[in-house]
Parts: structure tokens; C-alpha cells; sequence
């Protein structure tokens, strides 16, 4: 609803804009249509590379000759769309690349943490030999010591 | 162990204050005032020296002196090293029988009159046999034994004598002892001695190697106690004193044993049926003046045997009333039992519990319940033994369907006088605990002595008599007690605690110490310490006997430290066992015991595994050896069951459990959540190239805005 408002009030007062957000922005679209999760997390990182692309012409546009032929030409010119379509591949890139590398590292420090606490259980048996380590039930009573 | 050093270590100078509280450092335990037996000091085995017992009474084992023997115990020369001029002897008990060591304890060093005088005893290591065995010195009578002046017609007693040269300084020292220190019981015409060289003073012999009336033969005993096992025969009192002072005056008078050629079962037979006094004297002729005396102080019904006061105004000359001769009731028909015919129910129910297995046969005949029936005593006596006839056939399965177990209901029944007779052990109440002494080792062992309490044949015993004084109403409380123990199976408890406790000269019969003749609780650990050299030291210094020993003559509380003992768990008995030697050592002030330190020191093991903690452990492993060498086993205990140590073992085990438990749930927490951290790596990660990629177009939309307005 919102964005229909936006591109109404776009057309009437800034068409030449609109000229050139609308295939400018078509990846971010297109991410926005695949992105089915709750945080739309693709969507914000194709679209703000997108957006990366798109604003040095809008800029332009903007501050030279705001006019449908300046944004049409603009449009047309392959080199622009090079531009603007490989900023929003960096974001598919990013998209891609970065979540298998976060997995990774908390890997290396799930592990990291694993031969710690391991190293600590080693350390106990040794000071309080081996029956320390006899109840491995978590959640259970530890026996009691001789009475004497 | 006969040689002591002559300096010896202040006792307890070791024991560490932690385990003697500050106002008992200075207390000696010795509350009779006497000295302490000398094993004190760790037992050491003098083969070849003299035999010396507490360092001033030398004992020539090679010079025999068969004059003062008794039956139980061999006389040696003996030498006061200080006075050689005093005249003594010393008498080296068989090993294993129980003695009166109760009363050696009273009598030591004290004047009786008309008593040899005990001037010492010790337990020492005899050479000839191999082993350590009590030794006893007396006074030497001068005169020797009468019997033998008699016999060589240096002397004579004549009737005349009797009252004023026997009786009367025998029945003093008869009532003296017996206040002081109980009953003689070993009253017999050849323990009678001349105390001076006139033989003029007649002292009775010593009475201590021997459980009470032991070494009687049975005519000197008052008949049911004649009846008896030797070591059952009971303490009893000075009224079986005086019925064995009259059988020896009889002795003296004619100058000969008045039963001498017949047969013991003979004399006990007509004495059950005629009465004691016509069953011994029935052949012989008495001076009529002594007619009357010896036939009231051989009464065989205690209560009205001659008390002392009655004997002693005889002798003084006093005009006393004697006991008028009761005829025995008798059957007009004899019962014929095994070729023996009997008149009285007394000699047929010892005659009966002589032949279980025929008794019981006969008794469920018609030809018993004939003569019964006819018989003058029947007062409804039939009936009665039918019904324990017929409790016998119900009771089929258990030991009341057996035939010992209703004969001795019948014995009770027929003649409720005589002694307790089970399972072929015949002995008085008070002879329980030397019975079960005397034959603990003896073929058989003690299982008969141990039925008679499983099947409290004492309570069927005491039910059978009306008249029930304070000496019966002890007994039955001491069976009661008995039976308590006996029903306890942990070490310190059972057969044992009760054959050490109802036997107080009864030595320790634990295969580890049996050598030692251990008779009290101080010769206890020297006797260990003794034994430590040779003994398998991977086996328990404590065993059944041990403990029974200690907890029987040991006045401390031993109760917890025999249930720490008892315990299942190896590491508690273990720290129980050395508690216990621990608690000796430091309340009987016992020197160094390095031997039997280094024994209990080899069986710490489990003890120490209770502590956790590595470190403590190996601390525990590096200090026993010290202690060891110290010999002092209340420092080793203090070192192995320190409670604040212990604490604090206790409580950091138990935060490493749950440190250690803890570090497991996160590992399997880690572990077994791969899935999941590759789940949120991925939504972590998408997140985070969203947060870039927004952060990346602020810049480069904020750097194009700057450069463009500019």
C-alpha cells in the first residue's frame, strides 16, 4: 500500500526518478519475491547494494537536468546497467558467501570450547581420580562418601 | 617376654593431646591399685634365659616340686632375687584352661588367714611348652602337704583335732575369702597344707589355676555339682566350701579317700538316692561327735547345709543343731533303666540324660508310666510329661521336637534340682561361662554350648524352680544377656563377646595370640606386637576372638569402633579396626608398638582410598611410614581420620562431581547441537551480510551526497 503510494506520488511529481528506480531496482524486486524468510535478510542486502548502484545516476539526474530524456538515456546506456545490476550481484555474492563463513567460525569456537571443558574434566580426574567421573547422568544425585 | 628392660619409656609421652583430652593426661587407669601385667611391654620370647616374673621372682623351670602340684598346674622352685631366704613356689598353669584370674587380681599380695599367701603372678613364656602360660608363686608351706605327713605318720589328726586344729582356721578363711573375693572351690584333703615346720597351722592350698571345683574329683562336691562336667560345675559359694571341708575332715580322720575303691558312677548313684553324706560314709565308721557335724554340713539341699555361722560355733565348741537325716522317697518297685535299677527320680533322670536316645524310647512306654504313676513323688507328674510328649510330636521340624529337648524338660520336670543337662553338657547355671570356655577347642567346638542359648534351655531350667533367690534371679538375667548378644553376629558380639565375658579367665583363643596366654586387656596389643613378626600381615589383627576379647574386658565404650568394625564397607571397617587398637593403645598407655604400627600401617590402603583427593592421598602415603616408625597407632589414626580433612575431601569431591558434570552438559550440549548451530550460523550470517549491505549504501549514499552538493 505504502509503495503504491510512493511510485503514485513518484509519477505525478518525479517521473524521470521512477525512470530510473524501476529497472534500476529490479533486482532488489526480484530478491524481494525469492525471500520468502521472516527477516528478509536478502532483501536488505541486494537491495542496499542496489540502492549503492542505483543513487550515483539518481544523484546525477537529480542535480544535473532532472528530465524524462536525461533518465531515459541514462537508463539505456549499458554501462549505467552494468553498474547498477553488478552492485546488486555484490549483495547476491554477499548473501551467499557470508552466512557459510559465520557458520564456520562458530564452529572453530563451539570446538574451541569443547577441547577447554574437556581439558578441565582431565584436570578434575586427575586431582580427584576417576570415580569423580562415575556419575555421567546429568541431572542425577552424586553418591555419597564413605561415613566412617 | 619373662625379661623386661629396667628403664622403660614414660607411658603415653607419645600419644598426640589431640586424642587425650587435657584432663585425663595425668590419670593412670588402674583402679584396683595393682600393677599392671608386665606385657605391658611388647612380647619377646625368651628362649634360653631365665624365667622371671616381674623382674624379681626367678622360676627354675628344671627343678620340679611335685609336692605343691596341682591337678591343673605344675609346682617349680621359684627364687626372690632380692630375699633368697623367702620360701616360695610357682605354679605354671595348663595353657588354654581358664583360670581365676579374677581373683588372683584380689588375692595378690594379701595376708588370708588359713590361706596360702599368693604373692605374685604374671603371664611369662614357659620353655617346656612352648608358649606363654599363667604363673602363679605362693608362699611355700613349710609343713608340706598334710596328706603326706599323714601318710609318713609324722602327725596325726584325730577326732579331737578336728574342731579346733581344722575346722575352725579352714572355716575362717572359708568365710574370709569368701567375703573378700568369693567361694575357694578347691577344697580336698591333698590341697591341705602345713603353713610351719611344727605342723601345727593347717592353710588351705591355692584355688586360682583352675575354673571353680575343676580339679575336684566329685566327691568333694556337693552331688549335683558332683553330677556336673568339670568346667561346669559353677562358682557357688562358701555352702559348697564347707560340704568340701567336710568331705576332707572324713578324708583326714580315716586317713584315707572313704570312697576310694568304688567306682565314681556308684558313689554319685547311692549319693543321688541316699543323700551325699550316706552315700560316702555308708562303709566307713566315724567318731560319733562327727557324726552329726560332717552329716549337716553334707546336707545336700543347700538351704539347710550348715551355714559358716553354724560350722564355726561347732568348732568353737558351741552347742549347734544338726540336721536331722530325711529319708529319700523311693519307688517300692525299681525302674530298670539300661541294666541299672533305680528308686528315686534323681539318680533315674541323671541316668536318663546319660542315654538320650534310649531315655526318650522309654519314656513314651507304658512300663515309665506305670512306675510313675505308683511312684510316692507323682503328684500329677504323669500328665505333665505327656503333654511334653505330645508338644514334642507337634513340634516336629524344630529343635523342640527333638529327643534332647524333651528329656531335659523331663529332667527339669522329674528332679528341677539338678544341673542344666542338654545335648550331652550337664552344668550348674553359674559354670556356663568356664563350660563354654574349657571346651571351645575341644572336639565338638562350642555349637551344644551355643543351642543352649538358641534354645534357651536356661529359662526352662529356671522356670522349674519355686524358689527363686538373688544368685538365680542374676543368672537368669545373665542368660537374658546372653541370648541378647548371641542374636548380634558382627564381630564383638556373638559366642565369643559371651565366652569372654561370662569367663573372665578365659585367654584369647584367636589362632593369632592363642600362644600368648592373652588373660587381660593389657596383654593384648604386646601380644599382637608379638605376633605381628610371624603373622600374615595381609590378615585383619582383629578377628572374631580379638574383638569379643576387647569388647568383653575392655572397660572403654568400644561399641561405635566395633560397628565402624562391622561395617560392610571396606574402607569404615578398616578406619574401625585401627580405632580400636588406637583407643587401647592410648588408654592403656601401651608403649611403641612398631611391629603391629607397621602391620595396621599395610592395611591403610582402603582407608586412604576414602580420601579422594589425590594430593591427600599421597600425603597419607608419605606420612604413615613416619608414624609406623613411631610405632604409635592413636597418631596414625588421628592422621588417617582427621574429621576437618575428611570435610573438606568430603566437599570438594563433591564440587568436582558437579564441576566435572557440569563441563559434560556443555560438551554434550555442544555436541549434540550441530544441526542447530549451522541453523543459526546461516540466519547469524544472512544477518549479518544485511546489516553490511545497509550499512555500505548509508556510506556511499551520505560520501555521493556530500560530493555532490560540494
Amino acid at each position: 500500500m505504502a509503495g503504491g503510494t510512493v511510485l503514485v506520488l513518484l509519477a505525478l511529481f518525479s517521473l524521470p526518478t521512477l525512470i530510473i528506480l524501476i529497472p534500476g531496482m529490479l533486482p532488489t524486486g526480484v530478491a524481494k519475491l525469492c525471500d520468502r524468510t521472516e527477516q528478509h535478510s536478502a532483501t536488505f542486502c541486494v537491495g542496499g547494494l542496489n540502492i549503492c548502484g542505483v543513487f550515483p545516476y539518481l544523484m546525477k539526474l537529480w542535480t544535473d537536468n532532472h528530465s524524462i530524456d536525461a533518465a531515459t538515456a541514462a537508463i539505456t546506456d549499458i554501462f549505467t546497467m552494468l553498474v547498477i545490476y553488478a552492485a546488486a550481484g555484490f549483495g547476491w555474492l554477499m548473501y551467499s558467501v557470508v552466512p557459510p563463513v559465520v557458520s564456520a567460525v562458530l564452529n572453530v569456537l563451539a570446538e574451541r570450547r569443547v577441547s577447554v571443558l574437556k581439558t578441565t574434566q582431565v584436570a578434575i580426574v586427575k586431582e580427584w581420580g576417576p570415580e569423580v567421573a562415575l556419575m555421567t547422568e546429568p541431572g542425577g544425585q552424586p553418591p555419597l562418601p564413605p561415613n566412617a | 617376654m619373662a625379661e623386661q628392660p629396667l628403664e622403660m619409656e614414660k607411658p603415653g609421652a607419645d600419644v598426640p593431646s589431640r586424642l587425650i583430652p587435657p584432663a585425663e593426661t595425668n590419670e593412670r587407669a588402674n583402679d584396683d591399685g595393682l600393677l599392671p601385667p608386665t606385657q605391658q611391654q611388647p612380647v619377646i620370647e625368651n628362649r634360653d634365659g631365665p624365667i622371671v616374673v616381674r623382674e624379681l621372682y626367678q622360676v627354675d623351670a628344671d627343678r620340679r616340686l611335685p609336692e605343691f602340684d596341682q591337678p591343673s598346674a605344675k609346682a617349680f622352685f621359684v627364687e626372690n632375687r632380692h630375699d633368697i631366704s623367702q620360701k616360695l613356689f610357682a605354679l605354671a598353669c595348663t595353657p588354654g584352661l581358664p583360670v581365676r584370674i579374677d581373683i588372683i587380681k584380689k588375692m595378690v599380695g594379701h595376708y588370708y588367714p588359713g590361706l596360702l599367701t599368693l604373692i605374685e603372678w604374671d603371664v611369662v613364656y614357659w620353655p617346656p611348652l612352648g608358649q606363654s602360660t599363667l604363673v602363679v608363686i605362693y608362699e611355700s608351706p613349710l609343713g608340706g602337704r598334710v596328706l603326706t605327713r599323714l601318710s609318713t605318720q609324722e602327725t596325726k589328726i584325730t577326732e579331737y583335732d578336728v574342731p579346733k586344729k581344722v575346722a575352725e582356721p579352714l572355716l575362717e578363711a572359708i568365710h574370709t575369702i569368701e567375703e573378700e573375693v568369693g567361694p575357694h572351690r578347691a577344697i580336698r584333703a591333698d590341697n591341705l597344707y602345713f603353713l610351719d615346720e611344727d605342723l601345727e597351722e593347717i592353710v588351705l592350698g591355692p584355688c586360682v589355676t583352675s575354673p571353680p571345683g575343676f580339679d575336684q574329683p566329685s566327691l568333694y562336691e556337693p552331688v549335683y555339682r558332683a553330677i556336673c562336667q568339670p568346667e561346669g560345675r559353677g562358682t557357688g559359694d562358701s555352702r559348697d566350701d564347707i560340704f568340701a571341708l567336710a568331705v576332707s575332715i572324713i578324708h583326714l580322720v580315716i586317713g584315707r579317700n572313704p570312697v576310694a575303691k568304688i567306682k565314681e558312677e556308684k558313689v554319685l548313684h547311692n549319693r543321688l538316692e541316699n543323700g551325699s553324706y550316706e552315700g560316702i560314709c555308708n562303709n566307713i565308721r566315724l567318731p560319733l561327735a562327727l557324726i552329726g557335724p560332717l552329716r549337716s554340713m553334707m546336707a545336700d539341699d543347700p538351704s539347710i547345709r550348715w551355714t559358716y555361722e553354724d560350722a564355726d560355733s561347732w568348732a568353737k565348741g558351741e552347742m549347734v543343731e544338726t540336721v536331722k537325716r530325711l529319708p529319700p522317697i523311693k519307688a517300692d518297685i525299681p525302674f530298670r533303666f539300661r541294666k541299672r535299677e533305680h528308686l528315686t527320680f534323681e539318680t533315674l533322670c541323671w541316668h536318663f540324660c546319660q542315654h538320650v536316645e534310649d531315655a526318650a524310647r522309654v519314656i513314651q512306654g507304658d512300663e515309665f508310666a506305670n512306675w510313675i504313676k505308683r511312684h510316692p513323688s507323682n503328684l500329677g507328674l504323669l500328665q505333665t510329661i505327656r503333654g511334653i510328649i505330645q508338644a514334642r510330636n507337634f513340634f516336629e521340624d524344630s529343635h523342640q521336637g527333638s529327643d534332647a529337648f524333651m528329656l531335659t524338660k523331663v529332667a527339669i520336670l522329674m528332679d528341677p534340682n539338678s544341673p542344666i543337662q542338654y545335648k550331652g553338657l550337664t552344668f550348674m547355671p553359674d559354670g556356663y561361662g568356664t563350660l563354654l570356655g574349657t571346651i571351645w577347642n575341644k572336639e565338638g567346638g562350642p555349637q551344644e554350648s551355643a543351642d543352649i542359648l538358641n534354645h534357651d534351655i536356661a529359662s526352662l531350667w529356671f522356670s522349674g524352680h519355686e524358689r527363686v533367690g538373688q544368685k538365680l534371679l542374676d543368672a537368669r538375667k545373665n542368660f537374658d544377656q546372653f541370648r541378647s548378644l548371641l542374636s548380634i553376629k558382627d564381630p564383638g558380639y556373638g559366642l565369643e563377646r559371651i565366652a569372654y565375658a561370662s569367663c573372665p579367665g578365659l585367654p584369647c583363643l584367636s589362632p593369632l595370640i592363642v600362644r600368648h596366654n592373652v588373660l587381660v586387656i593389657e596383654q593384648l596389643l604386646p601380644a599382637l606386637e608379638g605376633s605381628a613378626v610371624s603373622a600374615d600381615t595381609s590378615s585383619n589383627p582383629i578377628d572374631r576372638h580379638v574383638a569379643g576379647f576387647i569388647a568383653a574386658r575392655f572397660d572403654s565404650d568400644t561399641h561405635p569402633h566395633l560397628k565402624a568394625f562391622a561395617s560392610p564397607k571396606e574402607d569404615t571397617s578398616t578406619i574401625g579396626m585401627l580405632s580400636l587398637l588406637a583407643l587401647l593403645q592410648w588408654k592403656l598407655r601401651s608403649p611403641p608398638m612398631l611391629a603391629l604400627s607397621s602391620w595396621v600401617g599395610g592395611l591403610l590402603g582402603p582407608a586412604i582410598s576414602a580420601y579422594h583427593n589425590r594430593q591427600t592421598q599421597e600425603h597419607l602415603e608419605r606420612e604413615i611410614p613416619k608414624l609406623v616408625r613411631k610405632g604409635s597407632m592413636p597418631e596414625l589414626f588421628n592422621l588417617i581420620d582427621d574429621s576437618e580433612k575428611r570435610r573438606e575431601d568430603h566437599e570438594g569431591f563433591i564440587a568436582a562431581q558437579t564441576e566435572w558434570l557440569a563441563a559434560e552438559e556443555e560438551i554434550r550440549s555442544i555436541e549434540g547441537a550441530d544441526e542447530e548451530r549451522v541453523a543459526q550460523g546461516e540466519l547469524s550470517g544472512q544477518q549479518a551480510a544485511a546489516t553490511i549491505s545497509i550499512l555500505l549504501s548509508l556510506a556511499v549514499i551520505s560520501i555521493l551526497f556530500v560530493t555532490g552538493l560540494g
